[in-house]
């Protein structure tokens, strides 16, 4: 407590002035957080001489004159890793940068001319301090863990087990099975166990493209790995009603044993995020990738939306919700954005927009409803194509020119996506066509990198605060 | 009334139908992904329409033209009779070799002949101004082609494809960018320029027909000089947006600004004349004639402002839009400091 005070203290006198501001980027795993940061990063760099940032206020007014790095303002957060990846996307061919795991931060400093009346005679430059820093989504989706017991976790996850699920976790489910709540177990036994659970999870992300995996660090453990804080795993059958009967089972059972480390993960994986982290942002971006969803089919997408759903729990503390009741956070303005807009042609984005909205309609309805600023956007990062259109049957069609990833030869090729659905696509459709958005090498680039609408995030994030 | 309830019972109503469920609606599916051979012969994703959009364009700008027919008739009734009256004039005087009549018939002609011209001009000035207030109203509804339409605009505006303007805006733009956001580049490049011009005109002018009342001898002599330099100013406001006015669009427009400040919501203008009060008590200190400056000044400068608001092919953004409260302000200190220099002469006079 006596470290974190000066710290925090520090941030409020500079917050106080408004000179610092907390940006905090998440979204599920391979939504594209990586690439936004580093294009967000990169954009500011070059602001002023190359970046094409006319859908930024300040930029446009030619106001804005540049940022450098500086060092993070929290040491003990791994650093962003923005050299590595330009690095790779300056390889040729260029390359994305390597998928990311756990938190990190970077931090920056941007120098920006007031355009106040008042202000410009005291001093006619200032500088505002950007705290970035990159978390995983699915560490928000333990957020409802807090406000559950562990029979009801149990009954939850039983419920979500759908067909294709299901088959992912056979093994695990036919191991576990063969256990009973009072008996003893060893601890090894356990850890096996939950591993076993840990693989079905990877495995529903991996090849199954779901993203409601709960506990979240059991993809991304990174230093728990292997602690006993993270072997645990829900049992199947249990429900809220077995609450009392189970409990006054010995404390060296099974269930026992499980609630215990349910209940220390809650306070010590879960709570700890939410006060050190999650409490101290004050801006925050949430990342969806629609287009890899809709090519995933039906389940995977309903998974995503109910993902989402939870997901965004975590900002709608303005009522009574768990976390206005432990920490207060203060997070004033949410962008989220629907990413790799560069993969369908440009009239399809207003329609990728509209089903990002469909898709968050209630979180959005909530959060409208506890004014919390909240502006949606369909974005690229880093734009790996070109819009061209070539002439069809006397008509003319827009096309993408780019270099699809997953086929070999590496041929640059003239696709046209398909269209992308403004509403949520009934159950029929998916058994006739489905979608194929594939995706695509990033273009070699020698200034600022290419995008679409990162000026138009950067100016619903920052400015206000660059005025 | 009656009649026609009556006649709409003898027509029989339309008995319900079923349609089948799957033949009737069409099923509007995404369409699926297309490929095309790399070497496919491909260009840059341009603005440029293709044609039939065009047109479409000009379909959803047409109004419904409601001509005053009767009125044209006969003024081109009148024009052509005259003219072919003095026509006629002109041969038989030649044949009688009556040059005076002969002469009176030849600028007959001539004048018809100008008369007409003007009156042509005029129309076609109207007419503009009309297709302005139109394409402004296409700007703001959602259109299909905001580059398309902004490019038209450029033209309406009478800029070149080169003017300096509109390639930082071309420059700006991105084939990406919605509608909203092409709008709000073209105002900040194209339009904010002549935002500015125009805000320093009407401060200009403002204070100049302050000056002029609070030094002219007469009130008859007051309300001819405001009249003249208010409409000299809308001329100029509206050149500023590309408008070129004649007699009939001035008017026309001249009349809407006022129709428009008479209906323009009552709290702003009640909250303007309460600022306007203020000031004047502000003002106890100048004299009477300054005062009455002070008091056209303003008038002036909130017919400019009102005029700017109607010409401007946008609307402006929130806060963005020019404020009386600033023009007043210029227009106190020039005022006061007339004020003062007045009476220093005249004390020193006296
Ligand atoms: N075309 C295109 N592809 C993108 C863009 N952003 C991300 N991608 C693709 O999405 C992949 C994942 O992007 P990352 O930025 O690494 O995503 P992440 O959220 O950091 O992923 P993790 O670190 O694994 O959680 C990249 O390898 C790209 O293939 C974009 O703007 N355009
Ligand atoms: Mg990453």
């Amino acid at each position: 407590m006596a470290l974190t005070l000066p710290r925090d203290m520090g941030d409020m006198i500079e917050r106080g002035f408004d000179r610092r501001l907390r940006l905090a980027v998440t979204g599920l795993s391979r939504a594209g957080k990586t690439a936004f940061l580093t294009s967000l990063v990169n954009q500011l760099r070059h602001a002023g001489l190359d970046a094409r940032l006319d859908l930024m206020k300040t930029a446009r007014e030619g106001r804005l004159l540049g940022a450098q790095r500086i060092e993070q303002s929290d040491l003990s957060i791994p650093s962003f890793p923005y050299d590595e990846a330009i690095e790779a996307l300056s390889l040729s061919p260029p390359e994305w940068p390597r998928p990311t795991r756990g938190i990190s931060e970077l931090c920056l400093s941007i120098r920006y001319r007031t355009a106040l009346p008042g202000r410009a005679l005291i001093k006619a430059q200032r500088t505002l301090t950007l705290d970035l820093v990159d978390y995983p989504g699915e560490w928000l989706l333990d957020l409802p863990l807090l406000e559950l017991d562990y029979p009801q976790w149990c009954e939850r996850m039983t419920r979500l087990q759908g067909p294709a699920r299901r088959a992912y976790a056979a093994d695990w489910l036919s191991a576990v099975q063969k256990l009973a709540v009072d008996q003893s177990v060893d601890d090894r036994e356990l850890a096996e166990l939950a591993a076993g659970y840990a693989e079905t999870l990877k495995r529903a992300r991996a090849e199954g493209g779901f993203s409601y995996v709960q506990p979240g660090r059991f993809l991304l453990p990174g230093d728990l790995e292997g602690a006993p804080v993270l072997q645990f795993f829900p049992l199947p059958g249990i429900t809220a009603e077995d609450r009392v009967r189970l409990s006054r089972l010995p404390a060296g059972s099974l269930y026992k044993t499980l609630e215990r480390r349910f209940e220390h993960y809650k306070r010590h994986v879960v709570l700890p995020f939410y006060r050190d982290h999650f409490r101290r942002f004050d801006r925050q971006v949430v990342l969806v990738d629609v287009l890899s969803a809709l090519n995933a089919g039906a389940e995977v997408f309903n998974d995503m939306r109910m993902t989402l759903g939870d997901l965004m729990k975590s900002f709608r503390f303005g009522g009574n919700g768990t976390l206005r009741r432990l920490f207060s956070p203060r997070i004033d303005r949410l962008l989220i954005c629907a990413t790799k807009a560069d993969h369908v042609t440009p009239e399809q984005h207003p329609k990728l927009l509209a089903l990002l909205e469909q898709l968050l309609d209630e979180p959005i309805k909530d959060l409208r409803y506890l004014d919390v600023p909240v502006k949606a956007l369909s974005l690229a990062s880093i734009r790996a194509t070109e819009t061209r259109t070539i002439e069809r049957n006397g008509q003319r069609q827009p096309v993408l020119y780019g270099t699809p990833l997953d086929e070999p030869g590496d041929q640059p090729a003239l696709i046209f996506p398909g269209e992308v659905p403004d509403r949520l696509p009934e159950e029929a459709f998916w058994h006739r066509q489905g979608f194929s958005f594939s995706a695509f090498r990033p273009l070699p680039h020698r200034d600022a990198l290419p995008h679409i609408r990162m000026d138009a995030a950067l100016d619903w994030l920052l400015g206000d605060k660059l005025r | 009334m009656n009649d026609r309830r009556s006649s709409s019972s003898d027509t029989r109503l339309r008995p319900p139908e079923r349609f089948d469920a799957t033949d009737e609606v069409p099923q509007h599916d995404p369409r699926p992904m297309l490929r095309f051979d790399p070497d496919t012969d491909s260009q840059p994703l341009d603005e440029t329409l293709p044609d039939g959009v065009e047109s479409a364009l000009d379909r959803a700008l047409a109004r419904p033209r409601r001509r005053r027919w009767g009125l044209l008739v006969l003024v081109g009734g009148a024009l052509a009779v005259g003219v072919a009256q003095s026509a006629m004039q002109l041969v038989d005087a030649w044949r009688l070799g009556e040059w005076l009549a002969g002469a009176w018939g030849a600028l007959g002609v001539l004048g018809g002949g100008l008369l007409a011209g003007a009156l042509g001009r005029e129309l076609g000035k109207l007419r503009r101004l009309r297709r302005h207030s139109q394409l402004r109203e296409a700007l703001i509804d959602e259109s299909p082609e905001p580059f398309a339409l902004c490019d038209r605009l450029r033209r309406q505006m009478g800029l070149a494809d080169d003017d300096p303007h509109w390639r930082a805006f071309t420059l700006a733009h991105q084939q990406h960018h919605s509608d909203a956001e092409t709008r709000t580049l073209f105002a900040h490049h194209v339009l904010a320029p002549r935002d500015r011009k125009a805000r320093g005109l009407i401060t200009r002018m403002a204070s100049e027909s302050a000056l002029m009342v609070a030094v002219s001898p007469s009130t008859l002599l007051d309300m001819g000089l405001i009249a003249w330099r208010n409409l000299y100013m809308i001329d100029r406001l509206a050149r500023l947006y590309g408008l070129e006015l004649g007699y009939a669009s001035r008017l026309k427009l001249f009349r809407t600004v006022l129709a428009n400040m008479a209906f323009a919501g009552t709290s702003e203008f009640i909250a303007d004349a309460g600022m306007d009060m203020l000031s004047m008590n502000l003002l106890e200190r100048l004299s009477a004639r300054a005062a009455q400056g002070m008091g056209s000044g303003l008038l002036t400068a909130r017919l400019g402002l009102r005029t700017i608001r109607l010409l401007r092919p946008l609307p402006f953004e929130e806060n963005q839009a020019p404020r009386l409260a600033d023009l007043r302000r210029e227009l106190w200190t020039e005022l006061k400091r007339l004020d003062r220099d007045g009476r220093a002469t005249r004390d020193g006079d006296g």
